[in-house]
């Protein structure tokens, strides 16, 4: 890859008799749509794609804040913290430090023939070559001639070729060009709206497809200007969903969306349940992981079978704790559950009910507002601030099991009008323990699993996966969640892209249908009016 | 083309280029003059400490005020410290029009003088950063925090809005942070700047010269984000200047090896019990060494999720599901963990008043504020907020007393805290929350 880029640079290095010509931002009216701090994957993807794999990224990345159901869209509120800048400085330091090492060298683009002195020719060579990569668009004259100098000074000041470009490439990764996607826009005609720039393009569609930095196919193709036709933007396209990278890009976006970092802050009760260790957090991350792009993107399934399949995999560790023989070599086997171990899709996987659970219980509460939120877009509101459990702790009427705490909830009106929405999708998954295991009794009693919602009543987990199966929201629901991913919005709905959505519901949802007409569609790349940038469109920021 | 003559004199020292070796460290030694020697006043530190979902009223509040005030069986933990504590009750928490945020709207009153509107944000910069403005100059870092349950988004500190600082989660990224990469050891006798340290400044100073490149194109909310970012810019900046300096201590510490990367870091009480400790230990250090001299250390989210292994509900759940106990008046399961917690804080000042500096001890030199979301978790209710304040600022606090309900807004003893740390503040907060008049009888 690194090869092309550099062929594509001769070839502008040749064009303009050695300066790069490309137009400089700031010569036009382009104005900026978002900017999107690069998550911890999306950076340490990009380096090591720009470098190198044999570059290691060591550091810590300020958090993100899940906004609207997705971490994504914080990337378009965040800033960067103090902390957070001291971090990246440090990792800046250390990868530019990498590149230069002697054993790097015979990677970067030239030479120069006195090691102990600055080259400019050189030091221009590898700076244009390296910040194309890194910023997803040339470097305008001023700004190369700028890290140039800088290049040079620090050359200079310590008698090393190397360590100028050491600290022009460390300053490079130091820049909110690179820490930050940035999205420009180019006002239309009117001045009433603006598209995406071609850089801007390739960017936001690499980042979905392969969650890392334009290749150097993509950057040629908005060089030339064939992202701005329909042709060149569906050549594109397909190229990037036919590559095997796809899947990094799709794991990126359905581990935001099922809140697959949740994880992160899971413990449980070791007293409780022994057998959970935090291994037990990575496995099940991953088997819903292969769940989910194995249906979805290989075997290019109805994305609504997500919530009934038996299909998972499974690796030793899982095995134990579903009761199933692992008899296999390897570390994963695919695995189908029979139909009476009562499990359902996603929903019933270790990962989805020991994240929304407490540590030494599970929580139908927790597990029914987060599947709303999940698969159905319905965020649920707070509970009010005197929120009274006289009813369900009275000691005088011990009340025995979980069903029975939550019902009472319905005895007071303000607690019912949440509750009856997210009680039954939980109490339909009280066959699962806090860590996942299947049970029958709780507290000594046969647990109920029925459930009923708006007037649809089913009955346990393969209930509830029928009833979402069948349920219009989920699949529409999944369509924002990739859409607003795609672009840092705070929300989108199903309206904003009726075609791709259309064309999904006419694939019978899978996936790359929808994948597919988002990425191509016009629309994807409009931008609101220059003055007014902002894509998060606050009037829907509230909706959701 | 921004690279002039003035970035150029930022990487040199009084004119001349700096190169590595002697003649660079002599001039910076030089420049500094006597502030290398010994004898100068101790700095005051400013700490907080965290915890979720509060107390219980009728178990931690003193019968009595003033100075003669009576133990109580939730505060116990902190006898060895009584004397150098003060204790406020009766604080009132008024929100004028802005919504109780669960857990939430506590918590940002006390630590900005402030109602939010919004849970989950900062109607401006925390207390910490306030104070780390006037008292954190000219050290490495501006403030250090660290979440003792291992989650680095509980943090209670931030430069306002939704960014906060984000806290060390573990033992050995609190170490890293603090004597990892870029610290020289003030306790050893060679201590000398790194010269790469002085190269990687000019760098940064390089970054921040394309802030006007970068401000231009820009909505009003990006401008706000990247002139947080140069903020931040800046301060790196001001870091690497700082560690070019020898720090001026008294403190006869050692910098210990750094812990074990299997320390694990969660809610689970037995774990918070040693990692808690050890993190208040690697603050105080960095306090005594003058790495910073703002540390903040948190023990749980709001929502409190500490759990004591074999109880299927831990704090938080408790406050909501645990009846009250009809003979004892309160819950009893969170009546554990409240003490839990305030044994947790006892931990914080125990390692503060184990360094020996100067006249006193390292807690005799700072100011701590401990502070939570809840006054009555059960029920949401934040009028009553329980706020303890340990270290007497170097002789600015007096200590000892007991503040009973006096109706006061919890903002009061914010201001109160700043005055004793000498930040030139005539009010603080906002609309029923701003307060005017510190507690004068507490400023020495």
């Amino acid at each position: 890859m690194q090869r092309l880029v550099r062929t594509f640079l001769s070839l502008i290095l040749a064009i303009s008799g050695g300066a790069i010509a490309v137009a400089a931002p700031s010569a036009d009216h382009s104005y900026v749509v978002s900017l999107r701090r690069l998550t911890e994957q999306e950076y340490r993807n990009s380096i090591a794609d720009v470098f190198g794999k044999e570059i290691e990224v060591r550091g810590s990345f300020e958090p993100t804040k899940r906004t609207g159901g997705l971490e994504a869209t914080s990337t378009a509120l965040l800033s960067v913290t103090p902390v957070g800048f001291e971090s990246f400085n440090k990792m800046a330091n250390d990868i530019a430090t990498q590149v230069t090492a002697e054993k790097y060298r015979a990677k970067l683009p030239c030479a120069p023939k006195d090691a102990k002195a600055p080259h400019d020719v050189c030091a221009r060579e590898i700076l244009s070559h390296y910040g194309l990569l890194l910023f997803r668009r040339p470097l305008t004259a001023a700004e190369l001639e700028n890290r140039v100098g800088l290049a040079r000074r620090m050359a200079e000041r310590t008698n090393d070729f190397y360590a100028g470009v050491q600290y022009a490439l460390s300053m490079l990764l130091q820049l909110p060009d690179f820490i930050f996607r940035t999205e420009l826009a180019t006002p239309s005609a009117g001045g009433k709206s603006g598209t995406l720039d071609a850089y801007s393009r390739a960017t936001r569609l690499s980042f979905l497809m392969w969650n890392t930095t334009p290749d150097a196919e993509l950057l040629r193709a908005a060089g030339s200007g064939e992202l701005h036709t329909s042709a060149g933007l569906v050549r594109q396209v397909d190229r990037l969903m036919a590559s095997p990278r796809l899947e990094a890009g799709m794991r990126a976006f359905f581990d935001d969306m099922l809140q697959m970092n949740t994880f992160d802050t899971v413990s449980k009760d070791s007293l409780l349940y022994p057998k959970w260790g935090s291994a037990m957090a990575t496995s099940a991350r991953e088997e819903t992981m292969r769940t989910v792009i194995g249906l979805a993107l290989h075997d290019n399934g109805d994305i609504r079978d997500l919530m009934t399949t038996r299909q998972t995999y499974i690796d030793r560790r899982l095995a134990m704790l579903y009761g199933v023989p692992f008899a296999f070599t390897g570390d994963w086997v695919k695995y189908e559950f029979p139909l009476e171990s009562g499990r359902s899709g996603i929903l019933t996987q270790i990962s989805m009910l020991s994240m929304f659970s407490h540590p030494g219980r599970s929580s139908p509460t927790k597990r029914g507002v987060a599947l709303r939120e999940i698969f159905l877009c319905l965020p649920t509101p707070e509970p009010p601030n005197d929120v009274d459990f006289s009813a369900v702790n009275d000691p005088k009427n011990p009340i025995r099991t979980l069903r029975e705490k939550l019902m009472a909830h319905n005895t007071n009106r303000t607690c019912a009008a949440c509750h009856q929405m997210t009680d039954p999708i939980g109490l339909s998954l009280e066959g699962f323990d806090t860590i996942g295991g299947y049970r029958t009794t709780d507290n000594g009693e046969p647990i109920d699993v029925s459930a009923n919602i708006q007037g649809k009543t089913f009955s346990g987990a393969q209930g509830l996966g029928q009833y979402l199966h069948d349920n219009p929201q989920y699949p529409a629901c999944v369509a924002r969640k990739l859409y607003s991913y795609s672009r840092g919005l705070k929300n989108s709905f199903v309206a904003d892209f009726p075609d791709a959505y259309k064309a999904f519901q006419d694939s019978g949802f899978r996936l790359r249908a929808l994948l597919k007409s988002i990425a191509v569609s016009d629309s994807f790349y409009a931008a609101g009016p220059p003055g007014n940038p902002s894509s998060n469109d606050s009037t829907k920021v509230e909706a959701q | 083309m921004n690279f002039n003559r003035r970035t150029l004199l930022r990487g040199s020292c009084q004119g001349a280029l700096a190169v590595m070796g002697l003649p660079f460290l002599d001039c910076f030694l030089n420049s500094k003059g006597q502030a290398q020697t010994n004898g100068r006043p101790l700095p005051t530190r400013f700490n907080t400490f965290f915890w979720g979902c509060g107390l219980t009223a009728s178990l931690w509040i003193p019968k009595k005020a003033g100075t003669d005030w009576d133990m109580t069986v939730q505060l116990k933990p902190l006898e060895p410290y009584r004397k150098k504590l003060n204790v406020f009750s009766g604080l009132r928490v008024p929100l004028d029009s802005k919504p109780n945020g669960q857990h939430w709207s506590g918590l940002a009153a006390a630590n900005t003088g402030i109602a939010p509107f919004r849970s989950g944000e900062f109607e401006s910069k925390t207390i910490d950063q306030q104070v780390a403005e006037v008292i954190g100059k000219g050290v490495r870092f501006r403030s250090v925090s660290a979440s003792s349950s291992g989650d680095p988004r509980q943090s209670y500190s931030s430069l306002g809005g939704t960014n906060h600082l984000p806290s060390e989660p573990t033992p050995l990224s609190l170490y890293t942070r603090l004597f990892g990469p870029g610290f020289q050891d003030p306790t050893k006798g060679d201590w000398k700047p790194d010269p790469r340290t002085m190269i990687q400044k000019s760098v940064v100073s390089a970054v921040a010269e394309d802030r006007h490149r970068i401000m231009q194109k820009l909505g009003a909310s990006d401008r706000a984000r990247m002139d947080q970012y140069f903020t931040s810019v800046r301060q790196t900046e001001l870091q690497m200047e700082a560690e070019l300096q020898r720090p001026n201590i008294e403190a006869k510490v050692s910098i210990p090896d750094a812990p074990s990367a299997d320390i694990v870091a969660n809610n689970a009480s037995p774990n918070l019990r040693v990692v808690t400790p050890l993190m208040a230990r690697l603050g105080a250090i960095a306090l005594a060494t003058d790495q910073t001299r703002v540390f903040n250390l948190s023990v749980s989210s709001p929502q409190n999720a500490m759990f004591v292994p074999g109880d299927p509900l831990g704090f938080h759940q408790s406050t909501h599901e645990e009846p009250v106990d009809p003979k004892l008046g309160y819950q009893p399961r969170v009546h554990e963990y409240n003490v839990a917690s305030m044994e947790l804080f006892a931990a914080f000042l125990k390692e503060l008043d184990a360094i020996q500096e100067g006249d006193g001890t390292l807690l005799d030199h700072s100011v701590v504020m401990a502070f939570t979301d809840q006054a009555y978790a059960r029920i949401h209710s934040v009028d009553g907020l329980p706020i303890l304040v340990a270290g007497g600022a170097s002789g600015r606090l007096k200590t000892g007393y007991h503040i009973a309900g006096d109706n006061s807004a919890v903002s009061r003893v914010g201001l109160t805290l700043q005055k004793a740390l000498g930040v030139s503040v005539d009010t603080w907060g906002k609309e029923s929350l701003q307060v005017r008049s510190p507690y004068t009888e507490l400023l020495a």
